[in-house]
């Protein structure tokens, strides 16, 4: 009798105890295996940024393996093209001191004075153009390739996406921000403020 | 919905019939293919026999599937009105003759949503019926037009998210979007996530750094670290949850039912990331602050007493967009994508960065990853 | 067709039994009343604000409900510790303390689910949970194996006492072939539902304060010292104030499984408390929180200062036979156990649990007035829910209570 009762609570006990183990999972060891093993058939989404990019004017750009779009920046440019004003070459323009300088308001704060100066960057002969360190002439809309010069580890990064931000989604196509849309090229670092946002709530939780 | 992998307890008549009816893999429903021998009632005799017996009730779910099958509506609905508080509200709103439409359709509103099911197992049209139920609701009730979404996980998508923690600077514009983006509580300040201020040269000292900080940022000397829910691959607070009101969904976001969720807060203890809140008090949002944008598992309004949590904005990354902490973040530190993409940004973080996580030895799998210039 | 009229007849005779006695007896179940409805009241004004009426945040997101449902389900499996020597073993000396550990074991039970539901968020839809009508995570939520554990436990130990009860009712004498093996399954139930109440806890790798092997080991050893503590204290009491007889020798006997069990207990303390000192890791900071404060936060000290003296001397008195057969100081020795295991297994279990947080953050927790109004409410439900069961079961099993036939 009470035999029987002890083979019967011990089975029932076994069963459980089977039944027990968790379940659903299991199929990858861990997300890496399950990243490569479900990426190897992608072929796309259904799911796409075009829609969030209308209205946005962009220029595909192709940096080595990269290909993807940057916002373009000619039109984005106050009074582009330059020429419109500096209808001369700068040494022509020179006046005397007295009368207001052409953007007098730009503080150049980008690297120092032994390093850059305006015409790192700008032409005084060609204006509506940037150039290279060797005065090779750069399109406005590339303006990257001013900065890769010499933030080449920024530029890698960049390129696949680790550095800058996206347009508007995370679907393809890939449209990226490009340097000149987060940093203020002549004073391209950012600044302290406060932040946004204080929890009152979590001080008094606290206390 | 094929049912042959649940794992719960729910009496699924209807179901387990009708997997046992059209069974013979030909697709047909009559006794044309080879497969069907004579003896057999045929299928579709079979069909109408069940339908009969159990009318359309086959693929509801939860309380649905027992009350619908086992006796008229009204019988169930009599039975339950004495047990429970709402439930007699409602009958007894929407018996009078007194009261208008409107509060007898919201009555009615209330009623079925009060005793709808899980929205894991709803069916398509089940899933449209509860989302244009909440959108009226909100009509009647604010007389204002919410849009809300039921948008299903999408193929191939695994969504990932990487922070780079040398980018930080700790302005928190990021935890402002999410607070505006997903309708949190204003009055408890809810936020979803918590910017860490850390000290240079003390590694990751969680305890000792400062999660609320109001000084001029970035602080000399210190860096900054965020932190939400990580979406794991393997998530404890899935497991341990007793009405499977929270749970992974395709794409990776671990979502919550709001309506589902019986507040018992187990998943609480169980996330090792600080990850889940609760609604301590009812939510308030002022009228003009609320985000009408929504999805059934997102940013909807929530009610007292249910969990909730990041869910990748899930309103706006299934439609393509970015959440709204990467949209806001001003240096780029927050990088969002889609894990199969070969070719997506996140996956070159991944593949091209020291990356790490927190917490790895748990086993959580998180789908969120740290990193460094 | 005569179980029924007997049935009927019982249920009227225990209505009868529950109503008429003493002028204590009335002032007592006045005064549990009183304070059920204290407690209904503090309820519905947490209904109405939600639980920010608790003192429980998101940081402390369990507080003093869960910790007294801890403790409870400890008391309510204790009962076995009776169980076991009387249908098992056949040792006649625990028979008349076993029906009243039993009807201890249903108001523990009964308490742990009105404070699981008072826990609850959301307790309009709590029919979820409900097996069939909702969705239930079994196997992989612990919680559902708790539901599971708990009601039919509480099935057990309601069926049990009620069949021999009822054939005592009729002067029949109940046939141990019917009540054994369900007494035998109660043993392995018992075990079960503070096993599992443990695993709850034990399997959350989030909270390394709970997350040891020990834990279930404890709940068990802690649970079979306060347990028989109480139904000592409960028999003491009885002896007193009823006519029904217990002998001193099976108070003794019940206090022998206290001393065995408090001693059990106390080494294992004293290997917790080793691994968490002796080699600390950031994973010791609660029971350094617990202990010693953390950060000048220091809210749980004078509880667990209290508990562990406390714990010590009832264990250390408990250990010399002659003191511990001495009624007197047993029972004393039982009261500040049954004191010392609530605050451990309560409070000092659940809240350092969750401090610091997982980011190492601390928000300290104090439960709020309309919390502990609620407690105290669901123990007086479950003080009430035992007198009537002790009373109807006495007087039937002092065959003062016998059906009539007409």
């Amino acid at each position: 009798m009470t035999k029987k009762n002890y083979i019967y609570i011990l089975g029932c006990t076994c069963i459980v105890t089977l039944f027990s183990c968790k379940h659903g999972e299991g199929e990858y060891h861990n997300i890496t295996d399950k990243i490569e093993a479900k990426s190897k058939n992608y072929h796309g989404t259904s799911i796409s940024s075009e829609q969030l990019l209308e209205g946005i004017e962009t220029v595909e750009i192709s940096e080595g393996p990269h290909t993807f779009l940057i916002p373009e920046r000619k039109s984005q440019i106050k009074s582009y093209a330059c020429t419109e004003c500096h209808t001369k070459p700068l040494h022509q323009l020179k006046t005397n001191d007295t009368i207001k300088k052409a953007h007098w308001d730009i503080k150049l704060a980008h690297a120092n004075l032994n390093t850059m100066n305006c015409i790192t960057c700008h032409n005084g002969n060609d204006m509506d153009n940037l150039k290279s360190l060797t005065g090779n002439t750069i399109d406005f809309n590339r303006s990257h390739k001013l900065c890769s010069q010499c933030h080449s580890k920024q530029f890698e990064d960049w390129k696949g996406g680790a550095h800058g931000k996206k347009v508007a989604g995370w679907a393809p196509p890939r449209a990226s921000m490009t340097c000149v849309n987060c940093h203020n090229p002549h004073k391209p670092s950012f600044e302290t403020r406060w932040p946004a946002r204080f929890n009152t709530q979590k001080v008094k939780e606290r206390e | 919905m094929s049912n042959n992998n649940k794992k719960w307890f729910s009496l699924d008549l209807g179901n387990t019939k009708k997997e046992a009816t059209g069974s013979c893999g030909c697709g047909k429903t009559s006794g044309g293919c080879g497969s069907h021998t004579h003896d057999q009632i045929s299928d579709k005799d079979f069909d109408a026999a069940v339908d009969a017996a159990i009318g359309d009730e086959r693929k509801k779910d939860g309380f649905d599937q027992v009350f619908d099958v086992q006796m008229d509506r009204r019988t169930a609905f009599r039975k339950l009105t004495a047990s429970l508080l709402i439930g007699a509200g409602a009958v007894s709103t929407s018996c009078s003759v007194t009261t208008g439409e409107n509060a007898k359709e919201k009555a009615q509103i209330d009623w079925e949503e009060q005793f709808k099911g899980n929205y894991k197992l709803m069916t398509d049209e089940e899933r449209n019926a509860t989302v244009e139920r909440l959108v009226r609701s909100y009509q009647l009730r604010k007389k204002k037009n919410i849009n809300m979404s039921s948008k299903d996980a999408e193929k191939d998508v695994l969504f990932g998210y990487a922070f780079n923690i040398s980018k930080c600077q700790g302005y928190m514009d990021c935890v402002s979007a999410c607070v505006e983006e997903n309708n949190q509580d204003r009055n408890s300040q809810m936020e979803y996530i918590r910017i860490h201020e850390m000290k240079d040269g003390k590694g990751f000292k969680f305890d000792e750094a400062d999660d609320n900080y109001y000084h001029e940022v970035p602080a000399e000397g210190h860096f900054y670290m965020g932190t939400q829910c990580f979406h794991c691959d393997n998530p404890p607070c899935v497991d341990v949850c007793p009405v499977q009101a929270t749970w992974r969904e395709d794409d990776g976001l671990v979502v919550i039912d709001y309506d589902w969720c019986v507040g018992c807060r187990y998943c609480m203890a169980a996330c090792p990331y600080d990850g889940r809140r609760f609604n301590w008090s009812t939510p308030e949002v002022p009228e003009e602050e609320v985000n009408k944008n929504q999805h059934y598992l997102g940013n909807r309004m929530r009610k007292k007493g249910v969990m909730e949590k990041c869910t990748f904005c899930v309103q706006r990354s299934r439609a393509g967009k970015n959440p709204a902490c990467v949209e806001a973040c001003p240096t780029g530190a927050r990088i969002f994508g889609n894990l199969l993409d070969p070719d997506s940004t996140i996956r070159w973080v991944l593949e091209n960065k020291k990356v790490f996580r927190l917490k790895e030895d748990l086993g959580t799998e998180p789908k969120f990853w740290y990193f460094m210039d | 067709m005569r179980r029924l009229k007997v049935f009927r007849s019982l249920v009227k005779d225990s209505l009868d039994t529950t109503t008429q006695g003493s002028k204590r007896y009335h002032i007592w179940m006045a005064f549990l009343t009183f304070v059920m409805l204290i407690g209904m009241y503090c309820y519905s004004i947490q209904l109405e604000y939600g639980l920010s009426a608790t003192g429980m945040t998101d940081r402390v997101s369990w507080g003093l409900y869960i910790s007294n449902f801890t403790f409870l389900v400890g008391v309510a499996a204790a009962a076995v510790m009776l169980v076991m020597p009387t249908y098992v073993l056949k040792d006649i000396d625990f028979k008349q303390a076993v029906l009243i550990g039993e009807g201890l074991a249903v108001a523990a039970l009964i308490m742990c689910l009105a404070f699981v539901v008072a826990d609850m968020g959301g307790p309009s839809v709590l029919w979820h949970m409900i097996p069939g009508l909702g969705v239930f995570n079994f196997p992989n939520s612990m919680l559902t194996w708790d539901v599971l554990v708990l009601n039919g436990y509480l099935f057990l130990n309601i069926s049990i006492p009620f069949y021999i009860l009822f054939r005592r009712y009729q002067g029949k004498v109940p046939n141990p072939k019917i009540y054994v093996p369900g007494a035998i399954l109660s043993v392995f139930w018992a075990v079960a539902i503070h096993l599992v109440t443990a695993f709850l806890y034990q399997g959350l790798q989030a909270r390394p304060f709970w997350n040891n092997a020990l834990l279930g080991p404890r709940f068990l050893a802690s649970a079979f010292a306060a347990g028989p503590a109480l139904i000592i204290l409960v028999l003491a009491i009885i002896r007193t104030f009823t006519e029904f007889k217990i002998e001193d020798k099976t108070i003794k006997k019940i206090g022998m499984i206290v001393t065995v069990a408090a001693q059990i207990n106390l080494i294992m303390l004293v290997s917790e408390l080793f691994k968490e000192f002796y080699a600390p890791t950031h994973h010791s900071e609660s029971a350094y929180y617990l202990f010693f404060g953390l950060h000048g936060k220091t809210a749980l000290l004078p509880w667990i200062w209290t508990a562990i003296p406390l714990n010590v001397l009832a264990t250390v008195l408990l250990t010399f036979g002659k003191l511990r057969n001495n009624l007197k100081v047993l029972y004393f020795c039982c009261f500040i156990l049954f004191i010392a295991i609530w605050i451990e297994k309560g409070f000092g279990l659940i809240v350092p649990g969750f401090i610091p947080g997982p980011y190492g953050k601390i928000a300290e927790y104090t439960p709020t007035g309309i919390e502990i109004g609620v407690t105290l409410g669901i123990w007086a439900l479950g003080a009430f829910v035992f007198t009537i069961l002790a009373k109807t079961a006495i007087k039937i099993e002092t065959g003062r209570l016998r059906f009539k036939t007409k």
